[in-house]
């Protein structure tokens, strides 16, 4: 467990943060994907250098959430930060870096011109709702849809 | 994070449109298939971006806490001199770029690579075109010898592979392999020159760093993705694709990224100046901790693959074992991984320029031996190149003690452009001289 007096840094993502994030994804999944972690922060470095950030204590990553500010999407023309992966090592968790990562996101996208801050998030996870609800996030007018396509074709009219 | 934009006049806008047309043929290849493989990324601008909201007080040197300055007839004429010249060379670095990853790009056996590298040669494009307008939208003739902003248009974009300002950028590809390295290396060199760059107490300097920066990111992902996927295949036993072939590589390019920093001895004008916030040596060293961390990852995306039921910590343990011991796990050798080189590897410029040095730090004595030596730490279609027949030449000179290590820096062959008038002009031979160039380098270095 870290101790009292690590030193914590919240820095924006780089290329080279990949093979830790595979690594606190593989603690926390229990699954090696580095090719899906390749492509993810290959799209965010393209998208959005800057946004994504990650947690370093002792100059080893802990922790890292990505996402980007876009608009014109699902009729949201207004730029909006979108957060869309997360992940502490289970080892650093309860020492507010999730927080702190949070807070450099929104302040590049308030940079941005972002009025909102937006996820997605299965309810069922309450521990992963409560990180959220705790950070501010609320739920949203909007409501995600979804139709599963592996059942019995439903005709629609 | 607000951007503010601007195109050059049209007559300039279209030498640089020309230009890509000759240079980078498949510039409207991309353009075309943007949203096939960049799909909801902003389209691509050819313009200038600058940065609002910056600093606007000197953040270092000597006029620390002074205002910044907006127009080069603020600054003394000797910073003004030094400011162009590093101006001249970071346009002549980002259209050479363009070349020589046009020369091999058709060669890439992967289309999301090969487009990747596209979209760096765009942004590169526009990274040269940012320059010129720095050039173009002031005057500069008090300091530029009375060359107008047209002719130093001319000259950037008239030069071929072979006579830009940085060595680095001289070097042909033998294969797509130079592309991926090129990227992970030379651009993270250029990554460091924005970073440092950022501080610049030219405002219009200052103010174009970081839009720069930000698509530097994605280039520098453009290399370490790629070779990661490749230490994967390696591992696996892909036969095309070894480890050997990328150490090759960054034996080839990395010594010349170290050389972009300048003199280790230097950086003290640019300080004083404002223009960067540190010196070569403190740059370097950083770069060279950053490349060991970058070759350690791929490291261990190779032992990863290598051995697919090891732990994270059990690869970890493997791979440090491996480094220390330098001997053999399982199989696979140290000399399998890739290896960073001894920052005074095959250095032609720069304190330990001409030393005979190899990877591991070892030191020659015998000029042929050393030559023996690179001919088997280099690719083969580098090796037969014109750019290591002369450093030969050089090192021969210099080990006679008939050269100086100062000329024989001096002595290394650069292109020369020599006539025409078309932008994209091919008029240039090979000279032996210390060119402007060189003189150019030197004072970029600081």
């Amino acid at each position: 467990m870290p101790g009292t007096q690590a030193e914590t840094r919240i820095r924006p993502l780089d290329e080279l943060d990949i093979s830790a994030i595979v690594r606190i994804d593989e603690r926390i999944s229990g699954t090696y994907r580095p090719d899906i972690w390749e492509r993810r922060v290959g799209f965010y470095l393209r998208r959005d250098p800057g946004a994504s950030q990650v947690a370093e204590v002792d100059g080893k990553v802990v922790g890292f959430m990505l996402g980007d500010l876009r608009a014109g999407e699902f009729g949201l023309e207004e730029p909006s930060g979108w957060i869309e992966r997360f992940g502490i090592d289970p080892d650093h968790r309860g020492h507010d870096l999730g927080r702190r990562m949070f807070t450099a996101m929104v302040d590049h996208f308030r940079d941005g011109g972002a009025r909102t801050v937006r996820t997605l998030v299965d309810r069922g996870d309450v521990g992963l709702t409560g990180f959220l609800s705790a950070l501010g996030l609320a739920p949203s007018p909007l409501e995600a849809l979804e139709m599963r396509l592996d059942g019995p074709a439903r005709e629609a009219r | 994070m607000k951007v503010g934009q601007a195109t050059l006049e049209p007559r300039y806008h279209g030498a640089v449109e020309h230009w890509a047309r000759h240079n980078f043929k498949d510039y409207s290849t991309l353009l075309d298939q943007w949203e096939k493989y960049f799909p909801t990324d902003e389209r691509f601008c050819l313009c200038a971006k600058m940065e609002l909201g910056t600093s606007t007080l000197v953040q270092v040197g000597e006029h620390k806490g002074e205002p910044k300055r907006l127009d080069p007839e603020q600054l003394s004429e000797e910073e003004a001199g030094h400011l162009l010249a590093i101006i001249r060379a970071q346009a002549s670095t980002e259209f050479g770029s363009i070349q020589q990853h046009a020369g091999t790009l058709e060669r890439a056996d992967d289309d999301q690579d090969r487009f990747w590298v596209m979209r760096v040669m765009a942004e590169e494009l526009r990274h040269g075109y940012q320059m010129l307008h720095l050039l173009l939208s002031k005057d500069w003739s008090h300091v530029s010898g009375g060359v107008t902003g047209e002719q130093m248009v001319e000259e950037i974009l008239s030069m071929q592979t072979g006579n830009h300002v940085l060595d680095a950028f001289n070097l042909d590809y033998d294969s797509f392999i130079d592309n991926i390295t090129f990227a992970a290396i030379i651009d993270r060199v250029g990554k460091y020159q924005l970073t440092m760059q950022k501080v610049c107490a030219y405002k219009p300097m200052a103010d174009s760093m970081p839009p720069m920066l930000r698509e530097e990111a994605f280039h520098l992902a453009a290399g370490v993705i790629p070779m990661r996927r490749w230490a994967q295949r390696a591992a696996q036993g892909d036969p095309f694709i070894t480890m050997a072939a990328v150490q090759h590589a960054i034996n080839k390019w990395y010594p010349r990224g170290l050389e972009m920093f300048g003199d280790e001895r230097g950086g003290d004008t640019n300080i004083k100046f404002g223009f960067k916030d540190l010196k070569n040596r403190e740059a370097q060293d950083q770069y060279i901790e950053e490349v060991r961390r970058m070759i350690r990852d791929i490291n261990l995306r190779f032992i990863r693959a290598r051995f697919p039921a090891d732990t994270p910590e059990q690869a970890d343990q493997a791979l440090a074992d491996l480094e220390r011991t330098r001997g053999i796990h399982h199989g696979v050798r140290f000399t399998d991984l890739l290896r960073l080189p001894d920052r005074r590897f095959f250095r032609r410029k720069g304190e330990p320029a001409f030393s005979m040095v190899g990877i591991e730090g070892e030191t020659f004595t015998d000029v042929e031996e050393y030559l023996r030596y690179l001919a088997r730490h280099l690719n083969e279609g580098y090796i037969a190149s014109r750019d290591l027949k002369h450093y030969a030449e050089a090192l021969r000179g210099v080990a006679a003690g008939t050269l100086t290590v100062k000329d024989a820096i001096m002595k290394m062959p650069k292109l020369k452009r020599v006539g025409g008038t078309c932008p994209c002009s091919k008029g240039v031979r090979w000279v032996m001289e210390g060119s402007a160039a060189d003189r150019a380098d030197l004072s970029a270095a600081g």
